[in-house]
C-alpha cells in the first residue's frame, strides 16, 4: 500500500491516492466540484474549466504558494498539505459565466427555469420557451449531467447573452445511434473514449473555435469510419447529443445490474426497464472488474430480445402433430412418466449455453441421478479441443490471469481468434496496450481488427499453426532462449518434451507452414524476449483434428517462456458460450462429475450424439433452451437428429425447429428474468439478476427439472430458491478460496485454483484432409475490420438509413490468377456452397490455393441490424473458412 | 572534418566570391522581395545577361530590413563596394544594367547607397548612414542580405558555426546556460521569460531523448522575424539550436514552421541537409561526442498551434489543441518526452552570445530587456521594414526614424502591437520605450516583435472587430471560455460596428472578457480580452460614437466589412493587398 495524501479542501481534512487530480480526491471524498468535460476513469482533458478551483500547497518556509490563476482540479495533481478552495464567490461567479457561455448554445429555456419541476410535457409555457428546446423532449431529460449542473449553480433565469442555436440537421441514418449536434457541448468525452479508451478513432472533433463539433472522421457514416458500434460514446455523453435510439424517450422505472449473455468475458450492465416491464437500455458498469465500464455491440444494442413478446407462453404438448397449449401438471406429467420409460443410456440431456450456474448443476444432476445416465452436455461445447491438455499441463481447465490483466503485457500471441468480434472487451486492454508500446503476434489467415495493430501479422499455410509454434519452440531452445529455471524447476517433463522437438526442424517447419525460417527466429525472439507475454487462441479456423496439437504446443511455448500466471502474462483459453467456464466447473459435460471429477463410465456427447441417436441408442432427447446455439455448429446437429428421436422434450424461450419437432415444450427464461450466477473466462463468478419481472408461464430450466425430478421420485431436488442451489454447487468448485456469495452478489468472486505446470511432448501432425472438394478446390478466408480508408466506399441511402457499399477486393496468389487467366483489377466472382461473393481481382504473395478478402465491420452491422430473428446476435456472420471457386464473371 | 578545416574552405570560397572578377548581383528574395517581385526580376536578369552576354553572379539572399525598398538588389563588381538599387521591377531592371553594368554610370537608376570598405561607389551615399540601417544593431539578422541562405559556406566564412565549435571544444553545457542566462537573454515568443531559466528546466529532465522545438508558427498578422531569419539565414537558428541542445543535453531538435510558408520551409530544409552533410548535424560533432539531430515539422492550419503545448500536439500529429499543465514541457513534452521550447529569435541570438559573451549582449538594450529587438513595421508609415534595434528605442524613434515618418497628410492614432492578442496604444503612447517591462506596464505587449501602425483613417472600432474576428476564428475549440467567449465578443462587437448595439454591450464584453481571462485554459483565451480592452481605453470615444450617434469617425464602418476568414497563405477570402508571384 503506498501512503495517502493529507490535503484540505474546502476545510475539510481528507485523504486521498497519490497521484489523483483534486477533482477526484474531492469525488472520494464524497464531495463534489461540478465537471462536464471530466470522466472518472478517462485522461483529464481540462476543457470545460467548470471544476475551476483555487489552491494553494505548503511551502519549506510554512507559508503557503498559491497555484497561479484559477487551476482546473480535474488537471491540477494532489500534494501533500495542499489547501483547496472550491466555492469561493469568485470561483462561483467564474463558474456562472463559462455556464451561461455554455448554455448560450444550448437549449435553456427550461434549463434554468424554476418550474422545471412543476412542468409538465403537455404544459402551456409562459415564458414562450418552443417545444423544441423543451428539456421534456429532450431523450436524456431526468438523467442529463448538463441540467443537474445547471440547476446545482443555481444560474438566473435570463442571460444577457444571445441564444445561439445551431440548428444542425438531427443524424439518424446511422445503426443504433441518435445524433442531436444541436445539444452538443462539445466536452469531446466521446471522441475521447472512442480514441483513448478503445483505441478506435471513429469519432472526432471536426472544424474549430465555435463551430468545433464531433463528427466520423473518416467518411460521412459510422458504418466506414472504424466505429465498433460498442457504445462507449453514449455512455459518457453527458447531455442528449449521442443516445440509443432504441426506447431514445424512455424513462427507466427500475436498474438492475446483470450479466450479459452473449460471451465468457461477463460483463456487468445496467438494464434500464420502464415502467412496462420493457428492457430500454444496456448501460455497462463502470465499476465492475471484468469489464469496467466497457461492453460491445451485442451487449450495448443486442439485448432487445429480451422485449420479444412472441414467447413460448405456457407449456405446450403435441397432440395429433399439433403442439397445443397445456397446463404446467400436465406437461410435467407426462414428461415424468415418459422419462421413466428412457432410464438409463436411451436418453441425452444438452444443457443451454446460455444456462446459469444452477441450471448446469441441476441439469446434470438430474441426467446422473434420476435418468441414471451420463449423457449429459451443453450446447457450445463444441470446441473442446481448446481446453484438452489444460488440466494435464497446468492443473485446471480454465484461463491462468485476468482480462485487465492483458493491460500489463508486452507481448501478445493471438492465434486464430477474432477477438474484437467475438470476445469483444478482451480486445479493449489488448488494444490500450499496444497503443502504450506493447507488440503483438497475430496467427490468423484472416485479416482482423487486431492485425491491424500488430506488426507481426502471421499468416501460414491453412493448418500448420501447430507446425508454426512448434518451430518457434524448436527456435528458442536451439537459441537457448528459453526460462530455463521456470522450465526445469517449476515444470515437470521438461527433458521429455525438449527431446520431442527435434521433429520440428526448422527448414521442415518453413516448408510446411510458408513461413520463412529467419521470421521464424525473429518470433522466437520477439517472444522470448518479452518480459510478459500473453497467449490468446480460440483456434477458429484449425480444424478439430488439430486443435488438440494446437493448444497443446501454445501452452508449451507459454511454459517455456515462463508466462503463466505474472502480471502480463498468461494462457487464455478463448470459448464461446457466456457460461461455458461455469458448466464444464459444474460437470456438465459427459466424462466429468461436478469440480473435474473423472467419471468412469463417460456418457455421450454432443459430438457423439448425431452417430448414437442414428443409431437408435439414445432414444429420448432433452434440451434445454437452446435457441442460443441454434445458429451454430451445434445447432446444425442438433437439428438433423430431433425428428429422430421417440421423445423430445425442449425447454425454450421463442419458437424454432427444435420445438417444432418436441413432443413437449415447456416455456424457459430469458437470460433478464433469471436469477442465478454465470462463471466468465477469468472463472469469475458474476450473478445474473432477474430485471425484467415474469411476464408468461415461463420458468427457469432448473426449476423445471426439480418439478420433473419430484414426479418421478426423486426428494433431492427440494430447493426453494438459486441461492440454495448454488450454496450446493459451490461445494463442488475445486478451489483454494472460500466462494462468498455476498461478494459474488456485490461485485463477482475469482475463484482460485492450484497449478502444475507439466510440459507434453509434441510431435509434428500433419492435417490428413482437407475442406477443398473438386467443385470448390480453394479456401476462402475472410478478414473483417473496422476501417480502411485506402477501399473507396459509398454511402447511400436505403430506406432512409446509411447503406454502405464497397467494391471489394480479393486477394489471389499471382501464380493461382495466372492458372486461370485473372489479371489484376479483373472483376472476379468467387462461389462457394450458399456463399458467393464479387470483386476485384489483387495479386499478390498470398499462400496459393487460398483466396482471401476483407470486408467492413460496418456492413455486418447493416445485416446484423436488417436480421428479423428474435436474436440476431445469434446469427453473426462468423469468419470460418469456405472452400469456393474462383470464376470470371 | 574538423571545424578548422571547415573554416579554412569557407574562407577560401568567401575570398573568391569577393573577389569575383565577373560582378556580384545580390537579390533580395525573402518574404518582402517575394512579395514585391523579386524573382521575377531575378528571371528578367538571367534573360537580360544571356542576351547581353554579360557574365555575372547571382546571389539569393534574404532582407537586409529595408522592405519598403524592396525588390532590393545590389551589384559588386571587383574592387568596389557594393551598390544597392531600390525597388527594383522589370520594367526597371534593363536601365540598370545598362548604365551600371554595361556603361558604367547611373542616370536614373534609382539607388539607395554603397556598402562596403573599397570606399564609395560614385557619389552614393554610404548605406550605414540611412536611418533605416544606422539605428540597427543586427545579431539574429547579422548577415541577412549579405550572405545567400542556401550556401551554408558563406555562413561559415562569416563567422558561422564557430560558436557551436567554441561551445563545444572549450564549454561545459552549464557553462552554455550559464552564459545565456548572464546575457539576460529573454525568450522572444512573446512570454519574456529568461531563455536559460528555461533551458535549465531541460538539464534535469531524464534523457536519453529529449527535444528542443524551435518554433516558427508566427502567426501574428504583422510579424514576419521569425520567417525573416529563416529565409534569411536559416543556419543561425540551427547554430542556435544545437547550441541549445548541447546545453541541456537534448537529442533532437524540431523546427516547427507554418504550413504553406514555402520559403522559410524550403531554406531551413535546405539548410539541415547542407549541415548533415558536413557533419554539423549528427554524430559526433566536430569531433566533440555530441550527437544532434533536427527535424521541419510543419503544422496544420491554426494559429493555436503556436501555443507550445498544441504545438507539441501538432508535432504528434494531432489536432492541434493546448494540453493542461503541469505535467510542463520539461517532463512531459512531444512525445511525451522531455521538452523545450524556444521562438526563432531567441535561438538565434544563442551563437553571438556564446562567440562574443555575456557581457558584449547585456551591454546592449536596456534594464531587464538585453540585446535587440527585432520590429516588424508596418502600416501607415513611410519605410515599413524588418529593423533589428537595440532595446530601449522609443515608440517615437521607432515610427520617426525607423519608419521614416507617417505617410503624407496622415497623423498617428494608435499602434498595434504584439500581435492581435496583444493590444492597442493611443498616439500619446510614443515615448514608451521599447523593453518588455514598460511595454507590458503601459498595457500593450511588445511580444513577437510587430508593430502596426495605424492613422487617423483607422477607425478604432473596426480594427478591433478584425482583430476579434480573427482571435475568434483561430480559437481552437477546447475550452469553453475561448470558444464560447470569443464569438460573444466578436458578436458584439459586430453590433457597435454595425452601429446596432445594444444597451449594456460594453460592460457584457467586459463581463464575457472577464470569464476567459481568469476561465480560460491557454494564452489564446486568457488575452483573448486584450484587443478590445486596450481599444476601449484608448479609443472610448471611437466606441462611444459609434454606440451613442451611430458615427464613423474615419467611416470605415460604412464600408462593406473585410473579415479575415482565413489567414492562411492560400486563403481564397482573404483580402490582401499583395499578390503571391
Amino acid at each position: 500500500m503506498t501512503e495517502k495524501i493529507n490535503l484540505t479542501i474546502d476545510g475539510k481534512e481528507i485523504q486521498a491516492e497519490p497521484g489523483s487530480m483534486i477533482i477526484q480526491a474531492a469525488m472520494d471524498n464524497g464531495m463534489y466540484i461540478p465537471y462536464l468535460c471530466y470522466y472518472p476513469g478517462m485522461k483529464p482533458y481540462g476543457a470545460c474549466r467548470m471544476c475551476v478551483v483555487k489552491a494553494e500547497t505548503p511551502t519549506p518556509d510554512g507559508s503557503y504558494r498559491s497555484l497561479p490563476g484559477n487551476p482546473a482540479s480535474c488537471t491540477t495533481p494532489i500534494s501533500e498539505g495542499m489547501r483547496v478552495e472550491t466555492n469561493t464567490d469568485e470561483l462561483i461567479s467564474l463558474r456562472k459565466g463559462i455556464m451561461e457561455l455554455l448554455i448560450s448554445e444550448h437549449p435553456h429555456g427550461c434549463l434554468n427555469c424554476h418550474r422545471i419541476d412543476l412542468c409538465g410535457p403537455t404544459d402551456v409555457c409562459l415564458r414562450h420557451v418552443t417545444v423544441n428546446d423543451r428539456c421534456v423532449t429532450c431523450p436524456k431529460n431526468e438523467r442529463c449531467e448538463l441540467k443537474d449542473t445547471v440547476r446545482y449553480m443555481e444560474m438566473e433565469l435570463t442571460t444577457p447573452l444571445t441564444y445561439n442555436n445551431r440548428h444542425l440537421p438531427l443524424e439518424v441514418k446511422d445503426p443504433y445511434w441518435d445524433m442531436d449536434m444541436n445539444l452538443c457541448i462539445v466536452c469531446s468525452r466521446c471522441v475521447r473514449a472512442c480514441d483513448e479508451v478503445r483505441v478506435d478513432q471513429a469519432i472526432t472533433l471536426k472544424d474549430r473555435s465555435g463551430r468545433s463539433i464531433i463528427g466520423t472522421s473518416n467518411g460521412i457514416s459510422l458504418l466506414e469510419s472504424g466505429c465498433e458500434f460498442c457504445g462507449a460514446c453514449i455512455d459518457v455523453c453527458p447531455t442528449g447529443a449521442i443516445v440509443e435510439r432504441d426506447y431514445k424517450w424512455d424513462k427507466a422505472e427500475t436498474k438492475t445490474t446483470t450479466t450479459c449473455p452473449h460471451c465468457p468475458v461477463g460483463c456487468q450492465t445496467s438494464l434500464d426497464i420502464n415502467k412496462r416491464n420493457k428492457l430500454i437500455r444496456s448501460i455497462p458498469v463502470r465499476e465492475a472488474e471484468a469489464n469496467q465500464g466497457m461492453t460491445c455491440f451485442k451487449g450495448k444494442f443486442g439485448l432487445d430480445y429480451a422485449n420479444n413478446r412472441n414467447r413460448i407462453k405456457t407449456p405446450l404438448i403435441k397432440k395429433n402433430g399439433q403442439l397445443t397449449e397445456s397446463s404446467w401438471p400436465e406437461a410435467l406429467d407426462l414428461v415424468a412418466s415418459k422419462f421413466s420409460q428412457y432410464k438409463g443410456n436411451l436418453y441425452s440431456l444438452i444443457s443451454s449455453d446460455r444456462g446459469t450456474n444452477e441450471d448446469h448443476f441441476i441439469a446434470q444432476k438430474f441426467a446422473r441421478q434420476v435418468m441414471d445416465s451420463n449423457n449429459i452436455d451443453f450446447s457450445s461445447n463444441t470446441n473442446t479441443e481448446i481446453f484438452d491438455n489444460l488440466s494435464d499441463m497446468i492443473g485446471h481447465p480454465s484461463a491462468t490471469n485476468t482480462i485487465w490483466n492483458l493491460l500489463k503485457s508486452e507481448l501478445f500471441v493471438i492465434i486464430s481468434s477474432n477477438i474484437t468480434e467475438q470476445h469483444n472487451v478482451l480486445g479493449v486492454p489488448i488494444k490500450q496496450a499496444i497503443s502504450k508500446g506493447a507488440k503483438a503476434i497475430i496467427i490468423d489467415p484472416r485479416e482482423t481488427d487486431l492485425s491491424r495493430f500488430s506488426d507481426n501479422w502471421i499468416k501460414p499455410n491453412i493448418n500448420t499453426e501447430h507446425i508454426l509454434i512448434g518451430g518457434i519452440i524448436r527456435s528458442i531452445i536451439d537459441q537457448s532462449l528459453e526460462d530455463h529455471d521456470f522450465s526445469t524447476k517449476s515444470c515437470e517433463n521438461f527433458d521429455e518434451f525438449r527431446n520431442s522437438i527435434w521433429d520440428f526442424d526448422l527448414s521442415r517447419v518453413s516448408k510446411e507452414t510458408g513461413i520463412a525460417q529467419d521470421e521464424i527466429q525473429n518470433l522466437a525472439k520477439l517472444i522470448a524476449e518479452s518480459k510478459s507475454t500473453s497467449f490468446l487462441y480460440s483456434l477458429d479456423t484449425i480444424s478439430s483434428e488439430l486443435k488438440s496439437s494446437a493448444s497443446t504446443s501454445i501452452i508449451n511455448l507459454a511454459l517455456l517462456t515462463g508466462n503463466t500466471d505474472q502480471p502480463g502474462a498468461g494462457i487464455y483459453p478463448l470459448f464461446s458460450g457466456p457460461n461455458e467456464q461455469g458448466a464444464r466447473d459444474i460437470g456438465c459435460t459427459p466424462n466429468f462429475n461436478p469440480g473435474y471429477n473423472h467419471n468412469p463410465t463417460s456418457g455421450i456427447g454432443l459430438k457423439q450424439l448425431n452417430e448414437y441417436v442414428n443409431q437408435g441408442d439414445i432414444k429420448a432427447l432433452h434440451i434445454l433452451g437452446n435457441q442460443a446455439s441454434i445458429g451454430s455448429e451445434s445447432g446444425k446437429t442438433i437439428k438433423s437428429i430431433v425428428d429422430k428421436v421417440e421423445f423430445l422434450v425442449v425447454h425454450e424461450s421463442f419458437e424454432n425447429e427444435y420445438t417444432d419437432s418436441a413432443d413437449v415444450v415447456f416455456p424457459s427464461s430469458l437470460f433478464a428474468e433469471k436469477d442465478g450466477t454465470f462463471t466468465n473466462l477469468e472463472r469469475r463468478i458474476h450473478k445474473v439478476n432477474p430485471a425484467l419481472g415474469s411476464k408468461f408461464d415461463e420458468d427457469e430450466d432448473w426449476r423445471i427439472l426439480c418439478q420433473i425430478a419430484l414426479r418421478m421420485g426423486s426428494n433431492a431436488f427440494n430447493y426453494n430458491t438459486s441461492h440454495e442451489v448454488f450454496t450446493e454447487l459451490s461445494t463442488f468448485i475445486q478451489t483454494t478460496d472460500e466462494i462468498s456469495f455476498d461478494k459474488i452478489s456485490e461485485s463477482g468472486q475469482i475463484y482460485g485454483v492450484e497449478r502444475n505446470y507439466k510440459f507434453k511432448p509434441l510431435s509434428m501432425t500433419l492435417s490428413k484432409g482437407s475442406i477443398t472438394t473438386d467443385t470448390f478446390p480453394m479456401i476462402l478466408t475472410r478478414g473483417r475490420i473496422l476501417e480502411e480508408s485506402t477501399v473507396d466506399a459509398k454511402i447511400e441511402l436505403v430506406n432512409d438509413k446509411n447503406s454502405i457499399t464497397r467494391n471489394e477486393i480479393i486477394e489471389l496468389n499471382s501464380q493461382d490468377a495466372a492458372d486461370i487467366n485473372i489479371l489484376e483489377g479483373d472483376p472476379v466472382k468467387i462461389i462457394g456452397e450458399n456463399f458467393e461473393l464479387s470483386g476485384v481481382a489483387h495479386l499478390n504473395g498470398i499462400n496459393s490455393g487460398t483466396v482471401s478478402t476483407t470486408q467492413l465491420f460496418g456492413s455486418l452491422i447493416e445485416k446484423v441490424q436488417e436480421h428479423k430473428t428474435e436474436d440476431p446476435m445469434l446469427y453473426f456472420d462468423e469468419l470460418t473458412l469456405i472452400p469456393v471457386r474462383i470464376e470470371k464473371p | 572534418m574538423n571545424f578548422e578545416e571547415l573554416k579554412n574552405q569557407a574562407d577560401e570560397k568567401w575570398n573568391q566570391l569577393n573577389d569575383s572578377p565577373t560582378p556580384v548581383i545580390r537579390v533580395g528574395t525573402a518574404m518582402c522581395g517575394h512579395a514585391s517581385g523579386a524573382f521575377r526580376v531575378i528571371q528578367s536578369l538571367r534573360n537580360l545577361l544571356s542576351e547581353k552576354k554579360i557574365d555575372a553572379i547571382i546571389e539569393e539572399v534574404g532582407c537586409i530590413g529595408l522592405c519598403y525598398a524592396e525588390p532590393l538588389i545590389d551589384i559588386k563588381k571587383q574592387g568596389q563596394s557594393r551598390l544597392f538599387f531600390n525597388n527594383v521591377s522589370v520594367n526597371n531592371i534593363e536601365q540598370i544594367v545598362e548604365e551600371y553594368l554595361v556603361n558604367n554610370e547611373i542616370k536614373n537608376a534609382s539607388t539607395l547607397g554603397y556598402l562596403g570598405e573599397e570606399g564609395a561607389v560614385f557619389n552614393e551615399p554610404d548605406l550605414n548612414t540611412l536611418p533605416g540601417i544606422a539605428l540597427q544593431e543586427r545579431i539574429a539578422l547579422r548577415n541577412a542580405g549579405h550572405t545567400a541562405p542556401g550556401d551554408i559556406f558563406q555562413y561559415i566564412a562569416n563567422g558561422g558555426y564557430s560558436g557551436l565549435n567554441k561551445a563545444l571544444s572549450t564549454m561545459e553545457p552549464s557553462d552554455v546556460i550559464e552564459e545565456v542566462k548572464n546575457s539576460g537573454l529573454r525568450g522572444r515568443g512573446g512570454a519574456a521569460f529568461p531563455t536559460g531559466i528555461k533551458w535549465s528546466f531541460l538539464v534535469g529532465s531524464p534523457g536519453p531523448t529529449k527535444y528542443i522545438l524551435c518554433n516558427c508558427e508566427e502567426g501574428d498578422p504583422g510579424a514576419f522575424n521569425d520567417k525573416g531569419i529563416l529565409e534569411s539565414d536559416p543556419h543561425t537558428l540551427l547554430e542556435g539550436l544545437l547550441i541549445a541542445g548541447y546545453a541541456t543535453g537534448a537529442s533532437n531538435g524540431i523546427v516547427f514552421i507554418r504550413h504553406g510558408h514555402d520559403g522559410p520551409i524550403n531554406r531551413t530544409e535546405e539548410a539541415i541537409k547542407q549541415a548533415k552533410e558536413l557533419g554539423i548535424l549528427g554524430k559526433d560533432i566536430f569531433g566533440s561526442g555530441f550527437d544532434f539531430d533536427i527535424e521541419v515539422s510543419l503544422t496544420g492550419e491554426s494559429y493555436v498551434a503556436g501555443e507550445e503545448t498544441a504545438l507539441m500536439e501538432a508535432v504528434e500529429g494531432k489536432r492541434s489543441m493546448p494540453r493542461y499543465r503541469p505535467p510542463f514541457p520539461a517532463a512531459f513534452g512531444v512525445w511525451g518526452k522531455p521538452s523545450n521550447i524556444n521562438n526563432v529569435k531567441s535561438l538565434s541570438y544563442a551563437p553571438e552570445i556564446v562567440s562574443k559573451g555575456a557581457d558584449w549582449f547585456s551591454s546592449i538594450g536596456v534594464n531587464k530587456s538585453t540585446g535587440t529587438a527585432i520590429v516588424c513595421l508596418s502600416g501607415d508609415v513611410n519605410q515599413p521594414g524588418l529593423y533589428e534595434v537595440p532595446m530601449g528605442l522609443t515608440l517615437k524613434q521607432v515610427i520617426n526614424d525607423l519608419g521614416g515618418g507617417m505617410k503624407k497628410n496622415q497623423t498617428l492614432k494608435l499602434l498595434q502591437t504584439g500581435g492581435p492578442l496583444g493590444g492597442v496604444l493611443g498616439p500619446d503612447s510614443t515615448d514608451i520605450h521599447i523593453d518588455f517591462d514598460e511595454m507590458r506596464a503601459a498595457g500593450a505587449i511588445f511580444g513577437s516583435g510587430g508593430i502596426i501602425v495605424g492613422s487617423n483613417k483607422v477607425c478604432a472600432v473596426d480594427l478591433t472587430r478584425i482583430l476579434v474576428a480573427f482571435c475568434q476564428f483561430e480559437s481552437c475549440g477546447k475550452c469553453f471560455p475561448c470558444r464560447l467567449g470569443m464569438e460573444h465578443l466578436l458578436e458584439i462587437v459586430e453590433r457597435i460596428s454595425n452601429f446596432e448595439s445594444q444597451p449594456g454591450d460594453m460592460d457584457l464584453m467586459k463581463s464575457v472578457g472577464g470569464t476567459m481571462e481568469s476561465g480560460s485554459l491557454c494564452g489564446h483565451g486568457q488575452l483573448g480580452f486584450g484587443p478590445i480592452r486596450s481599444a476601449i481605453t484608448h479609443f472610448e470615444e471611437d466606441f462611444r460614437l459609434h454606440i451613442e450617434e451611430g458615427i464613423c469617425p474615419t467611416g470605415s464602418c460604412n464600408n462593406p466589412k473585410i473579415v479575415p476568414k482565413n489567414t492562411r497563405p492560400y486563403a481564397q477570402d482573404f483580402v490582401a493587398g499583395v499578390k503571391n508571384d
